[in-house]
C-alpha cells in the first residue's frame, strides 16, 4: 500500500471514530459557566470556588518548580535548570530592552505574571482537570439526566483555570496597573499627571481620552486575558461535545498557543504600560538621548 | 457582578496569593538564578577578557621573539660579514706576505745563481787561465825545444779532450 492510500486510510479512520463517538460518548450539554463555582462556602458569602483550587494548585506548582530548580544549582546548567534559565535570561533581556532603567525593578513581577498566566491558562488542558467534579446544589428544576447527580444537583468541576475567573484576571490587572501607576509617578513626580490634565489647548482634550485609556488599561489587560482563555474552554467543550475523538486534539494545541500567547501579551504589556509611564511628555529629547545611549 | 462572579473577597484572596507568590518566586527563583546567570556573565566576560589578554601577550611574545630572531639574524649577518672581511684582508696580507716571501726567495734565489754563476765564472776563468798559462808555457816550450805549431796545438787539444 502507497504511502498516500495508507495517509488517506488514516483520515478515513479518523471521520469515521469522529462520527462514531458523538452517540457513543454524550455525556450532556456543555457546561459553560462565566463564573467560578462554589465548591462549598468558607463563610457566608465567601465560596471557595473551583479557580481558587485551581490557584493553589498553581501556586504549588510554581513554588515546587522554583525549589526544583534551585535545589542543586549547577554552574553547567542541565535539564529543569537550564530550562528555566533559558526562560528567564529570554525574559530579562526582551524587558530589557523596553525599559532598560526599570528592568531589575519589574522583573520578578513581570516574569511572575508571565508565568503565572502560563501555568494558569494551561492548567484548564491538564485532562480531567476542568471535567472531574462533583455534585452541588443548583436550583430545583435543574436536571441533567447524564450525570449521576440528583435534579437540583449540578455537576460542577473541581478546577478551573483561574484565567478564566475575572477576580484573578482583575487582580492582575489592578496589580500591573498598580505598579506602572507607582513607578509613573515615582519617576515623575507630580508632571506625570500633566500627561492627563493640562490646559495646552487641544492637548487638554487629548489629555483627557489619555486618562480614560489609561483608566481602561487595567480593565483592558483583564478582560482579554479572560476573554481568550474562557472562550478556549468553551471552544474545547463545545467541540468535545459535538466531536468528542481526534477533532478536539487540534483544538488543544491551538489553546497551548493561545494561552502562551496571552502570557507573553500580559507581561510584555505590563513592561510596556511601565515604560510609557516613566516617560516624560516633556523630555523627548532625555528618552531619546537614554536610547541612542542604550543602543551603544 | 453576581453573574460574572466577582466577588471583593476573592478578589482579594487572588491580590494577596499574587503577591505572596511574587515574593516567594522571587526569593526562591529569580534570585539564585539571576546571580546565577549574572556570576556566569561575569565569568565569561572575565574569561574573554583573560583571552584577549593572553592573546596579547602571546602577539607581544612573537612580536619580541621575531624582533629577537631579526636582531639575531643581522647580528650573524654582521659577524659573517665581519668574518668575511677581516678573511679577505687577512687573505690579501697572506697572499701579499707570501709574494714577498716568493720574492725574497726569488731574490735571494737570484742572487744565489749570480753569486754561483760568478764563482763558476771565475773557477772557469781560472781554468781557462790555467789552460792558457798551460797552453802558453807548453808553446813556449814547444817553441822553444823547436817543435812545430801544429804538433803543438794537436797536442794542446788532445789535452783539452781529455780533460773533458
Amino acid at each position: 500500500m502507497s504511502l498516500r492510500m495508507r495517509i488517506l486510510l488514516s483520515i478515513v479512520v479518523m471521520i469515521v471514530v469522529a462520527v462514531i463517538s458523538r452517540p457513543l460518548m454524550y455525556s450532556g450539554d456543555p457546561h459553560v459557566e462565566v463564573a467560578a463555582e462554589a465548591l462549598f462556602q468558607i463563610t457566608p458569602g465567601i465560596p471557595f470556588t473551583n479557580s481558587l483550587l485551581m490557584m493553589l494548585v498553581v501556586d504549588v506548582f510554581l513554588i515546587g518548580l522554583a525549589l526544583l530548580v534551585t535545589r542543586k544549582m549547577q554552574d553547567v546548567p542541565r535539564g529543569l535548570q537550564n530550562v528555566m534559565e533559558v526562560i528567564l535570561e529570554a525574559f530579562y533581556n526582551i524587558f530589557r530592552n523596553i525599559s532598560p532603567k526599570f528592568v531589575d525593578r519589574a522583573f520578578p513581577l513581570v516574569a511572575t505574571i508571565f508565568l503565572y498566566v502560563l501555568v494558569s491558562n494551561w492548567s484548564g488542558l491538564i485532562p480531567g482537570a476542568t471535567s472531574i467534579g462533583g455534585c452541588v446544589p443548583k436550583y430545583p428544576e435543574y436536571n441533567n439526566e447524564y450525570t449521576t447527580c440528583a435534579p437540583g444537583y449540578a455537576l460542577i468541576p473541581f478546577g478551573r483555570p483561574p484565567s478564566t475567573d475575572l477576580n484573578f484576571t482583575l487582580a492582575l490587572g489592578l496589580i500591573s496597573f498598580g505598579f506602572f501607576q507607582y513607578w509613573g509617578f515615582k519617576t515623575l513626580g507630580l508632571s506625570y499627571l500633566s500627561k492627563f490634565f493640562n490646559l495646552n489647548g487641544i492637548m487638554s482634550f487629548v489629555g483627557i481620552i489619555e486618562f480614560i485609556s489609561e483608566i481602561m488599561k487595567p480593565i483592558a489587560l483583564a478582560l482579554r486575558l479572560f476573554g481568550n482563555i474562557f472562550a478556549g474552554e468553551v471552544l474545547i467543550a463545545i467541540i468535545i461535545f459535538l466531536v468528542p475523538l481526534i477533532v478536539p486534539m487540534p483544538i488543544y494545541v491551538f489553546e497551548i498557543f493561545i494561552g502562551f500567547i496571552q502570557a507573553v501579551v500580559f507581561a510584555l504589556l505590563t513592561m510596556a504600560f511601565l515604560s510609557i509611564a516613566t516617560t516624560s511628555h516633556d523630555h523627548d529629547d532625555e528618552h531619546h538621548g537614554e536610547a541612542k545611549g542604550h543602543a551603544h | 457582578m453576581e453573574a460574572l462572579g466577582l466577588n471583593p473577597w476573592l478578589f482579594l484572596a487572588q491580590l494577596l496569593n499574587f503577591g505572596v507568590v511574587v515574593g516567594l518566586l522571587w526569593y526562591l527563583l529569580y534570585k539564585p538564578v539571576l546571580k546565577m546567570l549574572n556570576s556566569r556573565t561575569e565569568r565569561i566576560e572575565q574569561s574573554l577578557k583573560d583571552a584577549e589578554q593572553v592573546k596579547l601577550q602571546l602577539a607581544n611574545a612573537k612580536r619580541d621573539y621575531d624582533a629577537e630572531i631579526a636582531k639575531a639574524r643581522q647580528e650573524a649577518a654582521k659577524i659573517v660579514a665581519q668574518a668575511q672581511e677581516r678573511a679577505k684582508s687577512q687573505e690579501s696580507e697572506i697572499i701579499a706576505q707570501a709574494r714577498r716571501e716568493a720574492d725574497k726567495v726569488r731574490d735571494e734565489a737570484r742572487v744565489s745563481a749570480v753569486q754561483e754563476r760568478d764563482a763558476l765564472l771565475r773557477e772557469a776563468k781560472g781554468k781557462i787561465a790555467e789552460l792558457v798559462t798551460l797552453t802558453a808555457s807548453q808553446v813556449l816550450a814547444s817553441e822553444l825545444k823547436s817543435r812545430g805549431h801544429d804538433k803543438l796545438i794537436a797536442e794542446s787539444l788532445a789535452a783539452l779532450d781529455r780533460r773533458n
